[in-house]
């Protein structure tokens, strides 16, 4: 465990993810986000979708870190594997906000070679690359961060007790950390991209544009 | 079981589509049923787990072609083992194909993967449907994987894996749909749309539609709402 990971995966760095809520302000809106349990499906469903889509994402932009090429396949891959507009436009928002503070806390030219609004994953791996972090540290990170936002926004929507929210997350703590070996494992052979995780879910590509559409909302997503 | 179906479609003389490949070995043959058409026909019961299928097309430039299958596919269980049956269409395209399959059933305990590759070129147009139901009337839910990797000109367009069913990770709390459909389209744009329990997305010269709930009729005739080009006002207003 490095200090640098803490710091990729603290709510505290300014990046911007405050204002997504991850499909949580849209899930309460259509009452599938009530109570401490309703939450813990909610962010265990997207960690096993857009976490595991994420953590693959980040650990392969790790390993491409400074590699242009590399970057910008990984990015149209992480476009194919978000088709809901409003998602491709919170992922992109999120990963120019990570390159912007990641630019200030480790500088290096290595950020040059990201496309200039990254998805947030590929931007997240190469955050991890130039912070001296593994590509399975990227892959944590990730998956963190799928669920961590999304419980703070619920705690903030409905009111919830802080305590209750802290132990939904940390119960979720070896889900994070089996979705983010498994994402972040080898899978096939000479750089392939294609065998990246690609969990979709219907349920949050519609929460997400009927969000998106809304004019009464807190959160960006 | 292995089962191997190969169908090639190119443009004849006076821009008539021929197909000068129509094969098919293990459970499937196929029949030219139409100009531009064939029909995908079970020979036996299945698939069942451990079956793996291979369809492969071909569609040059200047051809068009048309795949339905004449029945549902009733997915059954391994008589052995827990193995899936896998179903795997392998299509490159520089003309217009269109995937029209009947209705996957999963029945208790089976699990059924399809697959769906499509590399496109340049002008190349692809319609591909899926309609999927976990279960027969008064069974318990089967599981389905399916994935969808469309790229053009070996840029990924779409690539999704979607998983449904008893083991499937997020077939869970608010989503646990028996019925399921799914159409993706490649040629004409498409905008954003929502309908209750379906939503359209737009991809790069297309898009991709998906409904799912209890009735398979009813999920068909929510995604039927979806497309564009049967409800241009629906695309206008939810755009």
């Amino acid at each position: 465990m490095s200090a640098a990971l803490l710091t990729l995966a603290d709510s505290r760095l300014p990046a911007g993810g405050h204002t997504h809520s991850g499909g949580v302000e849209q899930g309460i809106e259509a009452g599938l986000v009530h109570d401490p349990r309703s939450l813990a499906t909610f962010l265990h469903r997207r960690l096993v979708t857009a976490g595991a889509v994420a953590a693959g994402l980040a650990a392969a932009a790790c390993g491409a870190a400074g590699d242009r090429g590399a970057l910008d396949a990984l990015d149209a891959e992480a476009d194919a594997r978000t088709p809901s507009p409003a998602l491709r436009a919170a992922s992109r928002q999120q990963g120019r906000g990570l390159v912007r503070v990641g630019r200030r806390a480790w500088p290096t030219l290595d950020w040059d070679a990201l496309p200039p609004t990254p998805h947030h994953a590929v931007a997240l791996g190469v955050a991890a690359a130039v912070a001296g972090l593994t590509a399975r540290d990227a892959a944590s990170a990730a998956a963190y961060l799928s669920v961590s936002g999304p419980a703070t926004a619920a705690q903030r929507l409905l009111a919830m007790d802080p305590l209750t929210v802290a132990a939904v997350t940390a119960r979720l703590s070896s889900e994070i950390d089996a979705v983010a070996g498994t994402s972040a494992a080898p899978q096939g052979h000479g750089g392939h991209v294609g065998p990246l995780p690609a969990a979709a879910d219907p349920l949050l590509d519609l929460l997400a544009e009927v969000h998106a559409v809304r004019n009464d909302r807190f959160f960006a997503s | 079981m292995k089962t191997r179906v190969e169908v090639v479609a190119r443009r004849g003389p006076g821009g008539r589509t021929v197909l000068p490949v129509v094969s098919g070995s293990g459970q499937l043959a196929v029949r030219r049923t139409g100009p531009t058409s064939v029909h995908l026909v079970a020979t036996a019961f299945g698939p069942l787990g451990g079956d793996d299928a291979t369809i492969r097309l071909v569609v040059e430039e200047g051809a068009t072609l048309t795949v339905h299958s004449v029945a549902a596919a009733v997915a059954l269980p391994a008589r052995e083992g827990e193995r899936p049956s896998v179903q795997r269409v392998v299509a490159e395209v520089a003309g217009v194909l269109e995937l029209r399959p009947e209705p996957t059933v999963v029945t208790a305990r089976a699990h059924h993967v399809a697959e769906l590759f499509v590399e496109l070129a340049e002008s190349a147009e692809l319609t591909a449907t899926e309609q999927v139901l976990l279960g027969r009337t008064g069974e318990e839910p089967g599981r389905w994987t399916g994935t969808t990797r469309l790229t053009r000109e070996g840029r990924p367009v779409l690539h999704t894996t979607t998983g449904l069913g008893p083991g499937a990770p997020a077939w869970a709390g608010p989503f646990t749909p028996r019925a399921y459909a799914s159409t993706v389209h490649l040629g004409r744009e498409g905008t954003a749309g929502t309908g209750p329990d379906a939503v359209r997305l737009p991809l790069p010269d297309g898009w991709v539609a998906t409904a799912w709930g209890d009735r398979l009729h009813r999920v068909v005739a929510a995604l039927d709402q979806l497309d564009p080009d049967r409800t241009p006002t629906g695309a206008a207003a939810a755009g």
